[in-house]
């Protein structure tokens, strides 16, 4: 369960979030809709604890940010699975090499990391591109990449930090599925767009944030 | 283990991913452990000089007339604990009149019908000293020595070779600091701007939830790797110059460059600490 009970938090140079009360149930499916500039990522940033709020406390699992030590940090984030627009994954190492990223900083064998690399590669369609840097994938392909390392390490949450703004309508639309399948074998999914045209007509909670406060 | 077997390869493969920044490090560790190679050498070379020159300090005790052989040899064995000599010779109004005979072909008793030659005594100091060796208080505690009539010796030509000694010594130390610390900073730089280059890779890592160590070991590795592939260039270069050196004054000269060859070790610890210094320090600008 994540929640957030009054949260503030704000930047050096100007206003982030105020007063936000909010609540994901396990295997929840919700959207954060607003426009560019609401708050949306510092939200999420406060969840997978990037930064810590100046008031209120922010609850992931067993995880609170009152009182989790800094060293305890990289374990929250291990039971979520983070994607962004921006894709973050590393133009250096291939599709199979970014995957497995995670698995080795848990510290799993090879032939374990190859067996679920495979898999999860499978599992987003990604099969027969193992080999491909990201460079040499398309901007939907980069994503499900990102989905499934995200994925690799079986998280309990996924945060999605508008995860469709670089794709087009109908591969937009194929990736909210592919969550909306992730979470229907049990993973919270809690995912971030100003795109209300594709949220819109999902079955899915939806929350609305505004110059950094929620709106019902 | 996996992981660690997992940060010793990324290590590895970060020589070959950042291959221009790998190149600026390992030359510039390679330049400046060549350099403090060279200066290793020559204060190893220094050494043998001043002990070389040390070995020929002379300093000559003559003892008053009244002084019997017996008193000599008491006065001289107070000489010997003088904190800085090394050995002392012992010169007796007889052997005296025999190196004049056998000098000047005369034999001053039968021409002056005694013996005028006073006792006297060699003294030489001790050679193996680092840094300045001091010969005022050697040469100030003999004087002042019951039975001695006077000294002689070349105090000031000793001190000014000894200055210069220990002058060159403080300067080669100095140049080497400096070098090291250059290089620190060359290193500190060079992997700083590799990290700058890598904040996507650094971001990525910590959304899947790497920890500090986790990220930082892969670019120390690379560091240390970078050191002992610096340090086997500058140790090949070494042995191979002195070596060449050698092969040639050697045929020419009976002059050679004697070298310690454990030095080489150090040069590897130097490089793998300087190394180790600038990576943690550019680190830890961008990991807190």
């Amino acid at each position: 369960m994540i929640k957030l009970e009054n949260v503030s938090y704000s930047y050096k140079k100007g206003f982030g979030l105020s007063n936000i009360d909010l609540t994901i149930d396990d295997g929840e499916f919700a959207f954060i809709i607003g426009p560019t500039g609401s708050g949306k990522t510092t939200l999420l940033r406060l969840i997978y604890l990037d930064i810590l709020p100046d008031t209120g406390i922010v609850k992931v699992g067993k995880f609170s940010s009152n009182s989790i030590k800094k060293r305890k940090i990289p374990q929250l984030r291990r039971s979520i699975g983070m994607i962004s627009q921006d894709y973050h994954l590393l133009k250096d190492r291939n599709l199979f090499e970014n995957v497995a990223l995670p698995l080795h900083v848990i510290g799993y064998s090879k032939s374990d990391i190859s067996d679920l690399v495979i898999e999860v590669i499978d599992e987003v369609g990604l099969t027969g591109k193992e080999d491909h840097f990201p460079d040499e994938l398309s901007g939907g392909e980069q994503q499900r990449a990102c989905l499934a390392r995200a994925l690799i390490k079986e998280p309990e949450i996924i945060l999605a930090d508008e995860p469709t703004g670089n794709l087009d309508p109908v591969t937009a639309f194929d990736l909210v599925k592919l969550l909306e399948e992730v979470n229907g074998e049990g993973t919270t999914v809690f995912m971030a767009s100003h795109n209300y045209s594709l949220i819109k007509s999902r079955n899915h909670r939806i929350v609305e944030i505004h110059d950094g406060k929620l709106r019902n | 283990m996996n992981k660690f077997l997992f940060l010793l390869g990324e290590g590895l493969k970060n020589l070959w991913r950042h291959k221009l920044t790998v190149f600026t490090a390992v030359f510039s560790i390679f330049l400046a452990l060549t350099t403090v190679g060279i200066l290793f050498i020559a204060e190893q070379n220094t050494q043998k000089i001043i002990e070389y020159m040390r070995s020929k300090y002379k300093i000559e005790v003559f003892f008053t007339d009244s002084i019997t052989d017996k008193q000599a040899e008491q006065i001289v064995l107070e000489i010997r604990k003088i904190p800085g000599v090394y050995s002392t010779t012992l010169i007796t109004k007889e052997q005296a009149l025999q190196i004049y005979k056998s000098q000047f072909n005369e034999d001053l008793f039968e021409f002056l019908d005694y013996n005028p030659l006073p006792s006297s005594c060699v003294v030489n100091v001790t050679r193996k000293k680092d840094g300045l060796l001091r010969v005022d208080s050697i040469i100030d505690k003999i004087q002042s020595m019951k039975g001695v009539d006077s000294v002689n010796h070349q105090r000031r030509l000793i001190n000014r070779i000894e200055k210069i000694y220990d002058q060159g010594l403080l300067a080669l130390s100095a140049v080497a600091f400096a070098i090291m610390l250059v290089t620190v900073m060359i290193i500190s730089n060079t992997i700083k701007l590799t990290i700058y280059a890598k904040k996507d890779l650094i971001q990525a890592l910590k959304m899947i939830g790497a920890t500090n160590s986790f990220i930082r070991l892969p670019y120390i590795l690379e560091g240390i790797f970078q050191s002992i592939i610096g340090a086997s260039l500058a140790a090949g270069l070494l042995y191979g110059a002195v070596y060449g050196a050698n092969e040639i004054l050697g045929q020419i000269t009976t002059f050679t460059l004697p070298v310690q060859w454990s030095f080489l070790g150090w040069l590897f610890l130097i490089a793998v600490v300087i190394s180790l210094f600038g990576s943690s320090r550019a680190i830890s600008r961008f990991i807190k």
